[in-house]
């Protein structure tokens, strides 16, 4: 029932060619809806600036604000959808009673649809919309519903139109005006264009794309709530109006005037394009309009953190210094107390000793006094002495008195000075302490940190050290030299080095790699130069490993990669990159084995691949330079020869993978012989990836080489031929004079075989997993026997010419499909 | 799905005269050993042939090996001995063997003896009376069994291949060497291959095809490779080496090897070491033989 139903809905032409800029109005309505409804969420704002937080945070939020709205708004959209999404299909059949019959546009049905629905449902009023609301996601889904009934009912299949798939394709919308027209056959998708005629398929197909572009980005322009509530009483007929409204929205926006216009509008001249067009100019406008803003508020954002810190350390800076100033007055003003009262009490003492001095002269010059007075009587008294003899008698001592009295001469020079002694004073102190306010005491030694991981280069070391806070610092000298391991107490200890710096870290360079160096480090400012910090051992970094290529092996599961320290003293470890270089252009690390001890690392990898492999060497001070890279293709196993196991006689040509034997003799004595070598046997070995699992190589030979190749065991007898003992497995190709003669040996057995075709190229298959390592002639694909052996131990390849002769490896080929049948 | 059946329905009518009728059906390594009999119009009369269908037959279209067997011995040998099922269930193989002769035709001598008329056909087309009505096994093999074949079972048409023992061993080797490309691969297990220059080989020719040898040579595998041109052939031998028809030189193979050397003919030859003719001899290296026809037939 359904199904008919929405076949013969799909027939209603479109009734809405008319009247487009209904559409527009309504577009530009839920526009302004969306301007109204995005100031509206202001509340965070007031109540963070309550909170107290710095205003010009709070203002840096009020665009992201802005921006949820937004997304809230698309997230209603999205819940609109899947709600309408759901009803859709109930609303279709009573709708179609209504529009099958019709076969033309009828406009005014439309709107009295618009105008019945929206009147019995109210479903615009809210948004302030009424009937132009250009809403119809419902309207589109029915389109494409209708696209997939078509399919499936199985009528149009018949007529030989396209499959069900093709109908429900977005272009489908189209379909339902072109029933009856038969356009429906036609899957143009629609290209807008301004020359085309404003006609027919152009305002439809404009529509629609604008359509869903409403329904995409539109906030929500219609209750969803409504709709759903009217859907058992009539929803279905809901859809009709939003069919009309759809035809009617304006289609086209002249970017002069910048305001949606019908196409019959006059706008000569003007650049016009289509709506959806013209609102994702404006939206990308928009949006990067937003950016902008975005961009700045993050500036201004990182710019207040910073000045926030600017604004704590001024703080702690004043307070350092206060403390300074406050301190160094206080010296001042004690140190100029104490001198007060050293000199105060100085010029008592003086005072004291002069009046001292002064009383003991006055006292001095009294008692002169009263003698010279007493004798003056004395002489008085004598003077008056009328008898003559007793005045003579008395004179005389009188006399002698007075002489020695005055023998004495009369000291009247002053003891003491009146002045007192000005004394020169000595302020140097106390000016240099006034000095020494400004500047601030000689630093302490600064402490020199260890080293931080990853900071070295190869010549270089990055020092950090710090200070204690108090501390001013003018510059500061690092000190260094290296540390040599071995060096003797005799030795005299390397020189050092010293460098001024200004900050509290210096890059020293021009350093030897991977070495040691000490360093230590002084503060000086003014007053003076601090002590050495405590010795700290810095490390460059190592040199880059070289890797050795010729050492490395692949399989299409593993790569083995091999390579030289490049660092006489010894690193920590190496870390391996590898990345996956199927485009040329991506240099990225895919990859990163770290912390592999040895010169070598064995790595899974996916098969069919090309990889780029490069190693660095790591010590404490860091990673060193990448190695030269190399590239590793997992389409086939790849190896190389191992050369110390060929046979003296056997010559390895510059690429490493061809072997020959010589004709001319080289007598036994000028052999080298190691234990390595395959003494007997013309042989070598090749050093295959220890990996189990399938490998697969091939061999060209001559028509007449006289050859054997297989595996072997690592520690196959070097002085056995290949296939004869128990440890090695191979082909053999003998000439006689009547034929070619293969034979596939081990242990000294082989199955008698016969090949009518020499191979030529010979492809090796080695299969760890089922035992089996099969021989094929390449070239015509063909099986020539497999050995059945359990690998108790990794293999190796064996190459060997029992008569001169050369043989090629060819590696790094990818198993053909037919050794899985070997 | 509707007109198809129609067709199927329509070309089952149309092929009533090549109606089969089940002898046995045995579940065999999850597939279906069966036997099947039916009217030859080729040989005209009754003949049966086994045929395994592998699980994979099932869901979608095997390539088909066919297996030509050796003196004496009817379809039943090569389904009880050679245990060739396990390896075809493995490699999605049909594997279709034939009896070696018509059956029941009353011709006058036809069971006088074992290496001649019935149970010894020798997959030529008599052209000597009495034997040139009913036998046609090289006709049979090569066309009318394909074709009952592809008709009712899910054969791929594109995709055969052919193996035997002894006399089949000669008529695998013909087969493919008279119809180039029309077998991706060949092998055989102790073959007749050089039946010109061997006793049987030359009583059986001279009795079917009569005594002109140059009509022999058409039934020659080593005088056949000899002038083989077409697409190229991988030929496996396995000969037993304590085959005391090799040793009584009835097998000769070293003149198959020899034209195949001078014709590059990709041949591999394997002289198993202590191997007799028998069908112990077949099933320690059928395994071999269905990986070898695996190869160009799943390939």
């Amino acid at each position: 029932m359904r199904r008919a139903d929405s076949v013969s809905h799909a027939a209603p032409p479109p009734p809405l060619r008319s009247e487009p800029p209904t559409g527009v109005q309504g577009y530009a309505a839920s526009a302004r809806r969306l301007c109204r409804r995005a100031p509206l969420p202001q509340h965070p704002r007031e109540r963070s600036r309550e909170s107290g937080a710095c205003p010009t945070t709070l203002t840096f939020e009020q665009p992201r604000l802005d921006g949820s709205v937004k997304q809230t708004h698309r997230l209603e959209v999205i819940a609109e959808e899947d709600t309408e999404t759901e009803q859709e299909p109930e609303q279709e059949p009573e709708q179609e009673p209504e529009q099958g019959p019709e076969q033309g546009p009828d406009p005014a049905d439309d709107d009295l649809y618009d105008a019945d629905e929206c009147g019995r449902y109210g479903m615009w009023d809210k948004v302030g919309l009424g009937v132009e609301l250009p809403t119809n996601e419902p309207y589109v889904l029915v389109a494409e519903k209708k696209g997939g009934t078509f399919g499936s009912g199985g009528e149009m299949a018949l007529m030989g139109l396209p499959d069900e798939k093709e109908m429900s394709a977005p272009v489908s919308t189209f379909q339902r005006f072109s029933v009856e027209s038969n356009e429906s056959l036609r899957f143009e998708p629609y290209i807008p264009s301004d020359e085309e005629e404003p006609g027919q398929l152009r305002q439809q197909s404009g529509k629609t794309v604008y359509d869903e572009d409403v329904f995409e980005e539109e906030p929500r322009t219609g209750g969803t709530g409504g709709r759903g509530d009217s859907d058992p009483a009539g929803g279905g007929a809901a859809e009709a109006p939003a069919d009309g409204d759809e035809s009617e929205a304006a289609d086209v926006f002249c970017t002069e005037c910048m305001t949606p216009k019908t196409p019959l509008e006059p706008h000569k001249n003007h650049r016009v394009i289509q709506i959806p067009k013209a609102a994702m100019e404006i939206k990308d406008d928009l949006c990067a309009k937003m950016r902008k803003l975005e961009e700045q508020i993050a500036q201004m954002e990182n710019f207040a953190g910073h000045l926030e810190e600017i604004f704590i350390t001024v703080e702690e800076n004043f307070g350092r210094q206060e403390q300074n100033l406050e301190q160094h007055y206080n010296d001042v003003i004690q140190t100029l107390t104490q001198r007060y009262d050293d000199r105060a009490s100085g010029l008592e003492e003086e005072k004291k000793v002069k009046l001292q001095t002064l009383y003991t002269q006055l006292v001095d010059c009294g008692k002169t006094l009263d003698v010279s007075k007493e004798l003056i009587e004395a002489a008085q008294e004598v003077h008056r002495n009328e008898d003559k003899l007793a005045f003579l008698q008395a004179v005389i001592p009188t006399i002698d008195r007075i002489e020695d009295f005055t023998k004495e001469e009369l000291d009247l020079k002053l003891a003491a000075t009146m002045e007192f002694e000005n004394s020169a004073v000595d302020l140097s102190d106390v000016k240099q302490m006034m000095e020494s306010i400004n500047i601030v005491p000689a630093p302490s030694a600064p402490v020199i940190n260890p080293q931080v991981p990853n900071s070295a280069g190869s010549t270089s070391v990055r020092v950090c050290w710090s200070l204690f806070s108090d501390d001013t610092v003018e510059y500061y000298e690092l000190h260094y030299r290296p540390v040599l391991e071995d060096t003797t107490a005799e030795e005299p200890p390397p020189e050092e080095s010293k460098v001024k710096v200004k900050e509290t870290y210096r890059t020293v360079t021009d350093l030897l790699p991977n070495a040691q160096y000490e360093f230590w480090v002084t503060a000086t400012n003014t007053t003076g130069i601090s002590p050495p910090s405590e010795k700290a051992v810095y490390m460059t970094v190592p040199s880059p490993p070289v890797i050795k290529p010729r050492e490395c092996a692949s399989c299409p599961s593993a790569a083995l990669i091999r390579w030289e320290s490049g660092n006489t003293n010894p690193v920590d470890s190496y870390t391996v990159e590898l990345s996956e270089t199927d485009e040329e252009t991506s240099d990225a690390i895919t990859e990163s084995i770290v912390a592999v001890p040895t010169c070598e690392c064995l790595v899974q990898l996916q098969p069919g691949r090309r990889y780029c492999f490069s190693v660095r060497a790591v010590n404490i001070g860091g990673p060193s330079e990448r190695s030269h890279p190399v590239t590793v293709h997992t389409t086939g196993t790849f190896f190389h020869l191992l050369e110390d196991t060929a046979h003296p006689c056997l010559s390895i040509s510059e690429d490493g993978f061809t072997m020959f034997y010589g004709d001319e003799d080289i007598p036994i004595s000028a052999m080298m012989f190691s234990d390595n070598t395959f003494a007997q046997c013309v042989a070598v070995l090749g050093e295959l990836i220890p990996v189990r699992g399938r490998h697969y190589w091939e061999v060209e030979v001559e028509d007449h080489t006289e050859f054997r190749i297989g595996v072997a065991y690592q520690d196959t007898q070097r002085n056995g031929y290949l296939g004869g003992n128990n440890t090695s497995w191979c082909m053999r190709h003998v000439v006689t004079p009547s034929r070619h003669k293969y034979e596939f040996l081990h242990n000294g057995w082989t199955q008698d075989i016969r090949i009518t075709i020499n191979p030529h190229r010979i492809g090796v298959s080695l299969d760890y997993d089922t035992g089996k390592l099969s021989f094929f002639n390449a070239v015509l694909s063909q099986h020539l026997y497999t050995f059945d052996c359990h690998f108790l131990r990794y293999v190796h390849p064996c190459f060997a010419l029992d008569h001169p002769g050369a043989l090629t490896v060819h590696n790094g080929i990818e198993a053909p499909d037919y050794v899985h049948y070997a | 799905m509707w007109p198809q059946g129609v067709r199927r329905i329509k070309a089952a009518e149309a092929s009533k005269a090549m109606a089969l009728t089940q002898v046995s059906s045995n579940k065999c390594c999850g597939g279906f050993q069966k036997v099947f009999e039916h009217n030859s119009s080729e040989l005209k009369c009754r003949m049966k042939f086994g045929i395994y269908l592998p699980p994979k037959a099932e869901s979608s279209k095997c390539p088909v090996l066919y297996w030509l067997s050796g003196l004496t011995c009817t379809e039943q040998n090569f389904i009880t001995k050679a245990g060739a099922q396990q390896a075809a269930s493995e490699h999605g193989l049909i594997i279709v063997a034939p009896d070696t002769s018509p059956r029941g035709c009353n011709i006058e001598g036809e069971d006088e003896s074992w290496d001649f008329g019935t149970g010894a056909g020798f997959y030529v087309n008599a052209t000597d009376e009495p034997w040139k009505a009913n036998y046609r096994m090289y006709a049979y093999v090569t066309e009318e069994l394909p074709r009952l074949i592809n008709a009712h079972f899910p054969a791929d048409p594109e995709k055969m291949s052919i193996s035997g023992h002894s006399m089949g061993g000669h008529g695998a080797l013909i087969c493919a060497l008279k119809n180039p490309g029309k077998y991706k691969s060949v092998s055989a297990f102790a073959p007749i291959c050089n039946p010109m220059q061997c006793a049987w080989g030359q009583k059986a020719f001279g009795g079917y095809l009569g005594s002109d040898k140059t009509a022999w040579e058409a039934y020659d595998a080593t005088v056949l490779a000899g002038s083989y041109a077409g697409p190229q052939l991988d030929i496996l031998i396995d000969q037993g080496r304590d085959d005391q028809f090799l040793s009584a030189g009835q097998l000769l193979p070293d003149n198959l090897i020899a034209a195949c050397t001078e014709k590059k003919i990709p041949v591999v030859f394997r002289l198993q070491q202590g191997y007799d003719h028998s069908y112990f001899f077949i099933f320690s290296f059928i395994n071999d033989h269905i990986k070898h026809h695996g190869k160009y037939l799943n390939a």
